[in-house]
């Protein structure tokens, strides 16, 4: 389809319409005509309709009419009120009045109504084809102004949702977001900046850095905007009521290289000084734990060493004795400090497989029987007859949590004790109590027993060499089986420690 | 009385370091007494006033030692007794106990400040020290 504009040409006069047709094709427009306002309605409603389903751009027809030259007295629809309809139809087509009765009034009349022109009959070819240019001239101005304007309202929503797009997900950010300009004003804060420092939550924008209440964070923000290398991050620890914050700031660099401002991001890093407070204090406690049998120990060697108090060869030999006891409880505490750790990294590899709990036990007596033998402690087995089933469990981590029990309770029971070891094979679990009739614990010992280093602290274990650490890493072990440890205990009434671990069931798939 | 050589209280929950500082003080002419926590140590003031207390810092709770000297020094008849805090705390990380200024001391209630592992000469100077005695102990 050519860009031909077409123009109808409503005039009940057959001369006028084909003089009108004649003029306006030579000038290249196509025409179509109607003898009345009526038919004329009808045709300019027929082409406004799609062609075919073929809509060609933008919801207008290629083959409606760009404008219409209307007769004002006609039968059937007379001229004004075909002027009034075309309009209603299509408000941006082109609408001329040609009249032999051209008064003002009628003029008027006829352009309230939707017309653009008129033209006083009769006419020659020009004085009807300068109208039609101008009007079809002035139309195609008018309509470009309306796309133009609408193009500019589209981007500027565009704009404006982008912008709030922005904003939206800049104050749904955790971190607290300055924005300062090369001025050192701030231009922008989002809500968690609002929230970290309280002066920003009703501060005009913009504001001066100096508003800032925090001024290590003013001359953080500054430092940015100073920069002289690129690109340049200055980072601060900065502590602000009771959190600790890190704030970082950095340049905002032009395409061209220079500094349109700073942006600076506040992170909470509470949680990681307390962590790191707590790293401490755990070394702290360690080096502690450590440096007190070397401390004993080196007291020993020094005294023996130097024969302060004269020589005694039994009293050095006790204290070489202690010596020895110290620096082995020490070692002990040092393996299980390691495999903690490896616990905690998941460096400690569990391999399960089907083991014989009473086997596990027997054995585990066996290692701790020099022990219990020497404070003339009675260590006795007891499980049901017959076999049961086996348990899950890490064959070396299931020995740590036995030798670990046993050896605890030969330890905390005094001489001529006993310890009774009892195995139940008990449904989905089996069962390990370990019983000794010692000195028990605390209502409070027993709240802190599975703590790492807690030691019961009284006369009866003050000379017990002892790491703090057994207990934590049975019940650490044991949880690594998905197993449970449980302890019923009273001071004079000695303790019991149940230890629970999953059985491999007869019904169960086969390992 | 003044024949009776000087009664050192040594308090702390590891009875290894009791024996060895005991053995070291006694071999150097001091009489000592022994007490596994400050309860204790309160408990045998009361039966013989020491002429000093080297007491560990970190017994049953964080601050035993500290608590125990402040009591010491909070009660009339005791103020006069010299207090040395030994303790195997690495002052290097966390928790950093060690003064250094006389002032620290006299905050902590304490007249001289040990670190654990501690030599007998360091520990017999200071006690020496304190007592108004040479570091053998026994020469007046």
């Amino acid at each position: 389809m050519s860009d031909t504009l077409r123009i109808l040409v409503v005039d009940d006069e057959l001369g006028m319409r084909e003089g009108c047709r004649r003029i306006l094709t030579d000038e290249g427009y196509d025409v179509e005509t109607a003898p009345d306002g009526l038919a004329g309605l009808e045709l300019f409603r027929e082409r406004l309709k799609p062609e075919g389903g073929t809509d060609a751009g933008q919801g207008r027809p290629a083959h409606s009419f760009t404008a219409a030259l209307v007769d004002l007295k006609m039968p059937r629809m007379g001229g004004m009120e075909l002027v009034e309809r075309i309009h209603e139809l299509d408000p941006d087509a082109l609408i001329l009045v040609m009249t032999a009765y051209a008064t003002i009034d009628t003029a008027v009349e006829a352009t309230k109504r939707g017309a653009y022109g008129y033209i006083p009959k009769p006419f020659t070819p020009d004085e009807l084809l300068l109208p039609v240019r101008n009007g079809l001239e002035r139309r195609a101005l008018a309509l470009e102004a309306r796309r133009l304007r609408e193009e500019r309202q589209n981007r500027l929503l565009e704009v404006a949702f982008e912008r709030s797009k922005c904003n939206t997900v800049i104050n749904c950010m955790t971190d607290g977001v300055l924005v300062v300009n090369r001025d050192g004003q701030i231009v922008l804060r989002n809500n968690a900046a609002a929230r970290i420092l309280p002066e920003c939550a009703g501060l005009p924008l913009p504001s001066p850095l100096t508003c800032l209440s925090c001024a290590p964070l003013a001359a953080l923000v500054d430092e940015a905007l100073h920069a002289s290398s690129l690109p340049m991050i200055v980072s601060r620890e900065l502590p602000l009521g009771l959190c600790t914050y890190m704030a970082n700031a950095s340049p905002v660099f032009e395409p061209g290289g220079g500094i349109l401002g700073a942006v600076a991001v506040l992170r909470d890093i509470t949680a990681l000084k307390k962590l790191e407070v707590a790293k401490s204090m755990f070394v702290s406690m360690v080096a502690h734990e450590i440096k007190s049998p070397l401390a004993a120990i080196e007291g020993y060697l020094h005294v023996v060493l130097a024969g302060i108090g004269g020589s005694d060869p039994q009293r050095d030999r006790h204290m070489l004795e202690r010596s020895l006891l110290r620096a082995q409880a020490l070692r002990s505490m040092v393996s299980d400090l390691l495999n903690l750790t490896a616990m905690e990294t998941g460096a400690f590899v569990v391999k399960r497989e089907g083991l014989d709990l009473a086997d596990a036990v027997a054995q585990a007596i066996e290692a701790c029987r020099e022990k219990a033998e020497a404070k003339h402690i009675a260590l006795a087995l007891h499980k049901p007859p017959g076999p049961h089933d086996p348990v899950l469990a890490d064959r070396s981590a299931l020995q740590s949590i036995l030798t670990n029990l046993i050896d605890n309770a030969i330890k905390y029971t005094p001489d001529n004790g006993h310890v009774d070891i009892a195995v139940e094979p008990n449904g989905m679990y089996a069962k390990v109590a370990v019983k000794d009739d010692g000195i028990g614990m605390t209502p409070e010992e027993r709240d802190h027993a599975f703590d790492e280093f807690f030691r019961a602290k009284n006369d009866f274990t003050s000379r017990i060499p002892g790491t703090g650490l057994g207990l934590t890493l049975v019940k650490r072990l044991v949880e690594l089986h998905d197993g449970r440890v449980t302890l019923d205990t009273a001071p004079g009434k000695g303790s019991t420690f149940t230890v629970r671990i999953p059985m491999v069931r007869h019904d169960a798939a086969p390992l | 009385m003044n024949s009776q050589p000087p009664l050192v209280l040594l308090v702390d929950d590891d009875r290894d370091f009791l024996e060895m500082t005991s053995h070291v003080l006694e071999a150097a002419g001091y009489r000592t007494a022994c007490a596994s926590d400050p309860a204790a140590a309160l408990d045998a003031m009361t039966r013989e006033k020491p002429s000093l207390v080297v007491s560990d810092l970190m017994m049953k709770a964080l601050d035993s030692g500290f608590s125990l000297a402040r009591q010491i020094k909070a009660d009339p008849n005791l103020r006069g007794v010299p207090v040395v805090l030994a303790t195997a705390i690495a002052s290097r990380l966390g928790m950093d106990f060690t003064p250094r200024t006389r002032e620290d001391l006299a905050a902590m209630h304490a007249d001289a400040f040990l670190e654990k592992p501690l030599r007998p000469a360091d520990l017999l100077a200071t006690v020496g020290r304190l007592l108004g005695r040479g570091p053998g102990g026994t020469t007046p």
